[in-house]
């Protein structure tokens, strides 16, 4: 009896949590997919039409906005792709390469924001690099009149991008070198005379590219429609479509919400075209013709290239991490003038006063993450256990909880927005809360899930023969046993959560605000000093989080020892 | 539950104390009553909270609110969160989107900061607590309506008591005196000075407020019949008028900051560029602003405003309550502190805000009149007979077009 209640109960849950994860999707996309149309009845719109298609094509400028946000997604992602490649290339084998995982967290876990505005205060013509020249190289004792930094094309978006990117790439090519005997290929490759390049190339690249095909095309969604870094970083006569969706949806007719809808759907297309061109190239690269290419090519030992693209990534590693300390300096400076390379005065008074203004603010910039991951994470522990209750081997419908991330951020917003006016809900917290843990509960469960799955069964089983049932099995035994992913997936779901921007500014409303949103707006309008703090606070967390998910990782795998 | 009991009873007789007190004294002093009424409302909303929702790009003016809000949250029990808005249209859209889903009461916004083309909006969609309320805050009366005219319209649009005056506001420029002598003061002059400096001047990129206020400057500046831009835009009337305005952006365009590719986002982004000496001129809504930015050391203290040989753009700022907020008596109660001698000297005072009071001094008392005559202005705050000098707004209509004509023509096809 008892038994079969259990079994009702739980075949509920599955249900309710299938309801609760897919039916915000569908609405999010049903909410810009029909305004887009010309229909929303609440707002007495009712027919079907092509109208806005038309209004949207016959803004000014939108074809540049679409072609800029089509080639630096493309761009940056080719780009990031290769030099991860190139720098685990370069240190497969040596002893950097077990520590390469260290160096790297701390990069990935840094807001986007974080990173552009590191890099505005670099490369800018009044930053720290002229700075460092002038006035004794270049005789310039004011910023030079350039349009070189920022650009016309969007290559600074695309290198802020490949900044945020490689970090990522690393990381999970490192994880899925872990998975085959990459070493063995790379000496089998090596005894047959290639060079390492083209060992990499033709071996190794090969196998790891398949397992990180997906997180390859997440990478092309996302920095095809990135909002916060294209605000910094890309040109704004246009800007990318991204923007300019932001830019009309902020319009006050009733009118530009049914434009924002219908660019919302066309940046969906912009996704879907360059996800198509991709797998075009990937079709021609996979020809026999361009395997001989490149196995001739690369065969050469061309030290001049290989030195040349060591370069560019020692370069790119500096590039992050100068703007970082640039911008932890502005925070601390007073009276820093173009050319001075350093402030005239350090001091803190800035940053006190910014802490005792911000003081909710940080603490919310915490909270909200560590919700966001704790829930992700029950709900992940929850569905596999609940599946492995009812015996559902079949779980490719798993798939539908990334679709999320192959939806434009700001198109999704655009549509929840829709339902939750609809709604008519007056909190914001929820909300959010609910809204973020569609972009963190992929991670989570990516990382957790199958390690989840993967505890062997001969340790359930010996616990279930000692009579102990699944609460006590989950929590004594596959818990400790997976840890590591759990931190992980913790971590991880918190430093998504903590970098957010889209879902903040749309669901937040102004009346939630994080400290991304926050480090952004003052980007944008505010003092380089006070920018400077709030970089400082968005690097401050992540790194602490880090540390401390490290310290309570070691203690427990001494524990388990 | 007795106690419970006991307790709603023993507040029930002393609301209907307080309400005879009130009947019997009523009858003697026009002023109390008006002072006496005012309480109770005040304690009716105590322990409420209502959502400011207000630009929030600046930190002095942020300041500010927060310092106004303890200031209530003392005097009153209400609670006020400032919603830091980037434009003040997206509030507008809120609200629009709230009366079309029928979402009559308890809207998300319960006061908003506005003026110009979002007040003009909101007017016309019928989204203002439209009974004229301004008159009935005791506080309305250190305000001169009648001498004053200004104080009732908005871009030329009547108020109708929809919206109480916050702050005046005049365009004014400022640049570094240590490298420049003269500064150019007029449209024609600020085209030389623009074709001889190349890269050495921009504006913030329209929409943006002060950007889209730049050009109506200089449109108004390069307008003869200036009583054209008073009326609402008709295309087949005033499609010509523009011209000027093209024709001078067209030559200077190419000359300007960045090649005129690429603008700063908002005024506060000038004055990171005056500093770091990218740009020789900024420009401020803010006749304070200068002289604030020198105070916290963001510009040196070299720096000087000036405006224009006929004038500047002048408007008043306002705050308006939405027909839908849930907590009006106690968005009038903080609207109303907002205009007191208190508040108001506190908002002029450079080391705030340094925004000029709406309040006549002549309409005060001699302690206040002694306050704001003894408050300091900033060393790049201009007197008020230098300020004498200003232009009326353009009608409203003409922002959409101004903006829409500039993003088409600069700002979209690099």
């Amino acid at each position: 009896m008892v038994n079969n209640f259990c079994l009702i109960l739980s075949k509920v849950s599955v249900v309710f949590i299938g309801i609760v994860i897919t039916v915000p999707i569908i609405c999010g996309f049903l909410g810009f997919f029909l305004p887009s149309f010309n229909y929303l009845p609440i707002l007495g719109k009712g027919e079907l039409n092509l109208d806005y298609f038309y209004i949207s094509m016959n803004i000014p400028g939108i074809y540049k906005s679409i072609l800029l946000s089509i080639f630096t997604g493309l761009v940056s992602t080719v780009l990031a792709l290769f030099f991860s490649q190139v720098i685990l290339l370069y240190f497969f084998k040596t002893k950097i390469y077990n520590y390469l995982k260290i160096f790297i967290s701390p990069l990935i876990a840094l807001p986007h924001v974080t990173m552009a505005i590191g890099l505005i205060f670099l490369l800018s013509p009044s930053g720290l690099f002229l700075r460092s020249v002038s006035p004794w190289l270049t005789g310039f004792d004011r910023p030079p009149n350039t349009y070189i930094f920022p650009d016309e094309y969007g290559f600074l978006l695309i290198l802020g991008l490949m900044l945020k990117e490689i970090p990522f790439l690393v990381l999970v090519s490192l994880s899925a070198l872990r998975e085959f005997s990459s070493t063995k290929f790379f000496d089998l490759g090596k005894s047959f005379q290639h060079s390492s390049f083209s060992t990499w190339c033709i071996l190794i690249f090969p196998i790891i590219y398949k397992k990180i095909r997906l997180v390859v095309f997440i990478i092309i969604a996302f920095s095809s429609s990135v909002v916060d870094m294209s605000l910094l970083l890309a040109p704004s006569t246009p800007s990318t479509l991204s923007v300019r969706i932001l830019q009309i949806f902020q319009s006050s007719d009733m009118d530009s919400f049914f434009i924002a809808s219908n660019l919302s759907l066309i940046q969906l297309f912009i996704i879907i075209i360059s996800l198509i061109v991709w797998i075009f190239f990937e079709r021609i690269i996979k020809l026999k013709f361009f395997y001989i290419f490149f196995l001739k090519i690369t065969s050469f030992k061309l030290e001049f290239l290989k030195i040349t693209i060591l370069c560019c990534s020692i370069i790119l590693f500096l590039l992050s991490f100068f703007g970082i300390i640039c911008s932890i300096l502005w925070g601390f400076s007073e009276n820093w003038y173009f050319p001075n390379f350093f402030p005239n005065d350090l001091n803190i008074d800035n940053f006190l006063i910014f802490y005792y203004q911000n003081k909710s603010l940080i603490l919310i910039s915490i909270f909200i993450p560590f919700m966001v991951s704790l829930l992700s994470m029950s709900l992940t522990i929850l569905w596999v256990e609940l599946l492995d209750y009812l015996k559902i081997t079949k779980t490719q419908f798993e798939w539908i909880i990334f679709i999320p991330l192959f939806i434009p951020q700001i198109s999704f917003l655009i549509g929840i927005q829709s339902f939750i006016i609809f709604f008519n809900y007056n909190s914001f917290l929820i909300p959010l809360v609910f809204v973020q843990l569609f972009y963190v509960i992929p991670y989570c469960f990516i990382i957790l899930a199958p390690a989840l799955r993967e505890v062997r069964s001969d340790y359930i089983k010996v616990a279930s023969s000692l009579g102990k049932n699944r609460l006590d099995r989950l929590f004594n035994i596959k818990i400790p046993l997976v840890l590591p992913s759990l931190l992980t997936s913790f971590a991880i779901g918190m430093i998504v959560s903590f970098s957010l921007y889209v879902p903040v500014y749309f669901i937040g409303a102004g009346r939630v605000t994080t400290l991304t949103v926050e480090a952004l707006n003052l980007a944008i309008s505010g003092s380089k000093q006070d920018v400077g703090i709030a970089t400082f606070f968005q690097i401050l967390l992540p790194i602490l989080l880090l540390f401390t998910i490290a310290l309570i990782n070691k203690k427990a795998i001494k524990w388990q020892i | 539950m007795y106690f419970k009991l006991a307790d709603n009873l023993s507040k029930i007789v002393l609301r209907c104390f307080i309400i005879i007190i009130f009947f019997i004294i009523s009858p003697y002093t026009n002023a109390t009553e008006k002072k006496n009424e005012w309480d109770i409302r005040a304690k009716k909303v105590s322990g409420q909270t209502i959502f400011f929702h207000a630009w929030g790009g600046a930190k002095n003016i942020n300041s500010y609110i927060k310092w106004a809000s303890d200031e209530v949250k003392k005097k009153y029990n209400i609670t006020v969160k400032h919603v830091k808005v980037t434009d003040t249209a997206n509030v507008v859209a809120r609200i629009l989107s709230e009366k079309n889903v029928k979402k009559d009461n308890n809207g998300a916004v319960d006061l908003v900061w506005i003026n110009g083309e979002n007040f003009s909006v909101m007017k016309k969609n019928n989204m203002l607590l439209s009974e004229n309320w301004i008159l009935d805050l005791p506080n309305s009366k250190y305000l001169d309506f009648e001498n004053n005219p200004s104080l009732l319209n908005d871009f030329g649009v009547a108020t109708e008591g929809m919206e109480m005056p916050w702050g005046v506001s005049q365009l004014n420029f400022y640049y570094d005196s240590k490298y420049i002598n003269s500064p150019p003061r007029s449209a024609s002059e600020l085209k030389d000075y623009i074709l001889r400096n190349k890269g050495r001047f921009t504006f913030p990129q329209p929409p943006d407020f002060t950007g889209t206020s730049f050009l109506k400057q200089i449109l108004i500046e390069l307008t003869d019949d200036k009583s054209l831009l008073k009326s609402e835009y008709v295309i087949h009337k005033h499609k010509d008028a523009l011209s000027s305005l093209w024709k001078w952006l067209d030559e200077t365009t190419p000359y300007l900051w960045r090649e005129g590719k690429n603008y700063p986002p908002n005024y506060l982004a000038l004055t990171e560029l005056v500093a770091e000496r990218e740009i020789d001129i900024g420009m401020a809504f803010n006749i304070a602003h200068a002289s604030n930015a020198i105070s916290e050391g963001k510009l040196p203290n070299t720096v000087r405003s000036y405006i224009h040989k006929n004038g500047t753009l002048a408007n008043v700022h306002f705050l308006a309550i939405p027909y839908n907020s849930g907590k009006k008596t106690a968005a009038k109660i903080f609207v109303n502190f907002l205009i007191s001698p208190e508040a108001q000297l506190k908002k002029q005072d450079k080391n705030f805000w340094g925004d000029p009071s709406v309040i006549s001094v002549e309409k005060l008392d001699n302690n206040w009149k002694n306050e704001f005559s003894i408050l300091p202005r900033g060393v790049a705050t201009l007197s008020n007979d230098e300020l004498t000098k200003k232009l009326e707004e353009p009608h409203p209509s003409w922002v959409k077009i101004i903006e829409q004509g500039w993003i088409e023509r600069y700002g979209s096809n690099n």
